[in-house]
């Protein structure tokens, strides 16, 4: 059975599309059939994440006015098997989305794929709408930064209006991802710790990913963090891919890299 | 943590989470209620009848397990 899932955030920039990529790589990289779905009308940043950008022909409204049939449009990543990407598309429209044409194709993505990942954009306008309404979960990304939770907080609480599976009386899964933490200031007392942000969120969490400059490598590249087996980064996400894939991981033990000095000093302060 | 962090000032994600919690609060609860306009305009009606009403204020905040609903109203002198 298919599973939809939405990437979502309250504040933007906080590492959505980041998110989707590498999740849906590492997901594809376990043998599901996985397509990401970048539903950021008129701001599209999946493609150039997934180093896809130059493969564009047909993208996502296309598909929905029937300009295109799916298979025309959805692109088949040839470095990772299984993976594969349905682009955003560049119009000014934002409004350009319809209710019963995105139930639709995600009915039809639903019939080819295991996996649906679907970016949303930022905040809580009608493109969020569209990118949750079909939601069977919903991932939500949050940095430990008071903006970015606050407004996590407050698409949490729109979730269920927005979503037909929570009208129809079901349950839609929400999990937390805490992108971009610094072990060295949680330590220090400050920055929110994972704890502190569940706490304030009382959502479970999926994910803990640590703040990397590896990212800004890998984005450069258009390579995914989860293709390097040796990131710490890659491997946060990895481990969220075997969680959603049913597998039960622990969590990363993120401890900043103390040296001698530092440790002795934290003996005596 | 260690014993002498006891007289250290508050760390700055202490604040940073009270901040957070206070309002956050104050959010959700204002959220929860879709047409807190139009309550207020209905309960400033039923009021009226009785008495001389200026205004209604509704402040909502949760605590745990307890939501509560604050309305205020303040009456003509």
């Amino acid at each position: 059975m298919a599973e939809v899932i939405t990437v979502t955030s309250g504040k933007g920039g906080v590492g959505k599309s980041t998110t989707t990529a590498n999740i849906a790589t590492a997901l594809a990289m376990l043998g599901k059939k996985t397509v990401a779905v970048d539903f950021d009308i008129g701001l599209r940043n999946l493609d150039m994440i997934l180093g896809l950008e130059n493969r564009i022909v047909y993208d996502v409204v296309d598909v929905m006015e029937n300009r295109c049939n799916l298979a025309q449009a959805v692109i088949k990543d040839k470095r990772t098997a299984n993976l594969h990407f349905l682009p955003a598309s560049q119009t000014k429209d934002k409004t350009v989305l319809e209710k019963e044409k995105v139930e639709k194709l995600i009915n039809d993505l639903k019939k080819e794929f295991d996996y649906i990942l679907i970016d949303s954009p930022a905040g809580i306008e009608s493109g969020f709408e569209h990118a949750i309404y079909l939601a069977d979960r919903a991932l939500i990304v949050t940095t430990p930064e008071i903006s970015s939770v606050r407004d996590a907080d407050r698409v949490i609480g729109i979730i269920d209006a927005k979503s037909k599976k929570a009208a129809l009386g079901e349950e839609v899964q929400k999990h937390i991802i805490i992108n971009r933490i610094k072990p060295e200031l949680v330590e220090k007392g400050e920055m929110l710790s994972t704890e502190d942000v569940l706490h304030i969120l009382a959502l479970p969490l999926i994910g803990i990913v640590p703040d990397d400059e590896e990212i800004v490598k890998s984005t450069n590249l258009g390579e995914p963090i989860v293709l390097n087996e040796k990131s710490l980064v890659g491997e946060a996400f990895r481990r969220i891919a075997r969680r959603i894939n049913g597998e039960e991981v622990e969590f990363l033990d993120l401890k900043s890299k103390k040296g001698f000095f530092e440790k002795l000093k934290g003996l005596f302060t | 943590m260690s014993f002498f962090d006891i007289f250290k000032k508050k760390k700055s994600k202490d604040v940073a989470k009270d901040r957070l919690m206070m309002m956050l609060a104050y959010e959700r609860a204002s959220t929860k209620i879709d047409n807190l306009e139009e309550m207020k305009k209905e309960l400033i009606g039923v009021v009226k009848k009785y008495l001389k009403v200026k205004d209604i204020e509704i402040k909502s905040s949760s605590n745990q397990d307890i939501e509560t609903l604050e309305v205020e109203i303040i009456l003509e002198k």
